[in-house]
């Protein structure tokens, strides 16, 4: 016996999907990378580059150095700045059949929420994610993403700011994530992506110097996975709203683990690099699980490895 | 149109110097569509771990036989993985990748000054200008290991410089570039190679105000235009936006970029 066509649908914040496949911020570009090797209406939604207020350079190069199964990268959150954004990139998603998301950051509270104010007037977009992991200027650079009470602070604003469901992104550069997710939940986060790179570095032992421009940078890739799926338990268990995870997806396998320990959704960042196709096979994948093991609704397994009620069966 | 084929074909692989190989690979779409001065993307192993694809500059293609051409040098896990493939074995390739050179030339003359595997892109481009325009070639390396040989050369004329004297003039091959200058004047330009190497191409192109494209090298991930990895700095400071190397280039006019 198996599933016919289980039903690979899922609601984030409103946001309906019509599969948990999503792509991570700033591995994706506005949409347009990998329109020669899939189409995006496959994909459950579309999550593109972070966005500022004004537009940024980004860090000096080098700014990517790749790790035993993982990539280092000290981009610098690079991007045009939200108008151009609106103007330029944004229109070009409106008839692609998918939901999109935009990342916002920013060095201060206020930066935020001109850029979430700015973009909740554009029909296009569905949802706003908010990175926290940028330096606070005001508090002498410490990440907002790193306290609870400044992760807060910031969602708050934000949340008052936009009519547009709001994912909060997590840092696991932190002590207590679950109690940073209970905070942003509080102060009024629709929903949670995590994890966000972990904070690394590599040094070239011919130069004894550091390979990265910016010295340090977000590793990502397999090399993070086990601490991701870890973080998305802990987190998924702690709060109510629904849970986004990622860090190091690259097969439906992969996929699977984050759903079972309670994400809702999965984003894909660098396995796209490796894989072209990497969402689209992480779909089929999913859905063929399904078909097997007789899941006529994939929200089924959602925390699947820890609810009791969904073991019993097992 | 780029594609990506997860098995495509290795059907010859040869040694030509010291760590330095030539592989021929089946790809019939990749042949198909390109141009001199592309690159494809490569992933030579399943495992993790390397785990990113390795840009690589196409040395030639055979249209007939769908066959592209790559010549690299060994200098990672990557490329180890790749020098050890087999005929019939498969690799993944995505590709053609980036902007190639503008060489919609006709009765023109052309220099090409390529550097170590600088040289792989100025082969391809070699034989396509050499149809119908007069080419001269100056290829430069360490020693002649490092210098391509009869047999994946195009039919062109060509001047080689090692730094040991191993092969052809002892010295830089910018130094023989330059004195083919003082009795030349050729219409287009076209360099690949180290840093120190495009310096002095720029240098003797703009005082000679003879117009050139370079081919830039730069670590990248995804080598589409997503992850911003590859970004070059722009010689204007006043325009708005980025150069990416493997979306923009990985040829650029020479002013564009700031060396």
């Amino acid at each position: 016996m198996s599933v016919a066509k289980p039903d690979l649908s899922v609601e984030i914040a409103g946001i309906k999907m019509k599969n948990p496949v999503m792509t991570a911020s700033g591995t994706f570009g506005f949409g347009e990378a990998y329109e020669d090797f899939f189409a995006l209406a496959g994909l459950g939604a579309v999550v593109v580059k972070g966005v500022t207020p004004e537009p940024r350079k980004g860090n000096t190069m080098p700014r990517l150095v790749e790790t035993t199964a993982g990539l280092l990268n000290s981009i610098g959150l690079e991007n045009p700045g939200v108008e151009t954004v609106i103007k330029k990139y944004l229109p070009r998603l409106a008839d692609a059949g998918v939901p999109v998301i935009v990342n916002i950051a920013g060095n201060t509270v206020e930066d935020y929420c001109s850029v979430a104010y700015r973009l909740s007037s554009c029909s296009v977009v569905k949802g706003l994610e908010v990175n926290i992991s940028c330096p606070n200027v005001k508090a002498g650079g410490i990440a907002f993403g790193s306290r609870p009470e400044s992760a807060a602070e910031v969602v708050n604003a934000v949340r008052n700011h936009t009519p547009l469901p709001v994912i909060v992104k997590l840092s696991p550069n932190v002590t207590d994530i679950a109690e940073m997710a209970a905070a942003v939940e509080a102060a009024g986060a629709d929903a949670i992506s995590l994890i966000n790179t972990l904070l690394g570095m590599a040094i070239d032992i011919r130069t004894r110097r550091p390979k990265l421009g910016n010295i340090m940078g977000g590793l990502s890739g397999p090399a993070v996975k086990p601490v991701a799926v870890r973080m998305v338990w802990q987190v998924a268990r702690r709060v109510k709203i629904p849970v986004i995870g990622m860090g190091g997806i690259l097969t439906a396998e992969d996929a699977l683990e984050f759903i079972l320990a309670g994400a809702t959704a999965v984003a894909i960042g660098t396995g796209q690099f490796v894989n072209p196709r990497c969402c689209m096979d992480i779909v089929e994948g999913i859905k063929k699980y399904c078909e097997t093991n007789e899941i006529a609704k994939i929200t089924a397994l959602c925390g699947a490895a820890w609810k009791e009620e969904n073991n019993a069966g097992c | 149109m780029k594609y990506h084929l997860p098995e495509a074909r290795v059907i010859g692989q040869q040694l030509t110097g010291q760590g330095i190989y030539l592989l021929n690979i089946l790809a019939p779409e990749i042949a198909d569509l390109a141009q001199p001065g592309q690159f494809v993307n490569i992933r030579s192993t399943r495992q993790l771990d390397p785990l990113l694809r390795r840009p690589l500059s196409i040395c030639g293609v055979d249209r007939n036989e769908g066959l592209i051409r790559l010549w690299y040098q060994v200098v990672g896990k990557g490329t180890q993985l790749m020098c050890e493939l087999l005929p019939g074995e498969t690799l993944d390739m995505i590709g053609p990748l980036g902007r190639g050179f503008k060489a919609d030339l006709t009765g023109k003359k052309a220099g090409l000054i390529g550097g170590g595997m600088g040289i792989a892109p100025l082969l391809f481009l070699g034989g396509e200008l050499a149809k119908s325009n007069s080419v001269m070639a100056f290829f430069g390396g360490r020693n002649i290991e490092q210098l391509p040989k009869q047999g994946f050369m195009p039919k062109i004329p060509c001047q080689f410089a090692t730094e040991d004297g191993t092969a052809g003039y002892k010295g830089l091959v910018t130094d023989l570039f330059a004195k083919w200058l003082e009795q030349e004047s050729p219409d287009m330009l076209y360099a690949c190679g180290p840093k120190g190497m495009l310096v002095q191409v720029v240098r003797l192109a703009r005082q000679y105000g003879i117009p050139l494209q370079v081919s830039l090298e730069a670590v990248m991930a995804c080598g589409v235009g997503a992850c911003l990895g590859c970004t070059c700095a722009k010689s204007s400071k006043d325009e708005e936006g980025w150069l990416k190397a493997c979306q923009d280039g990985p040829v650029f006019w020479e002013q564009e970029v700031d060396l």
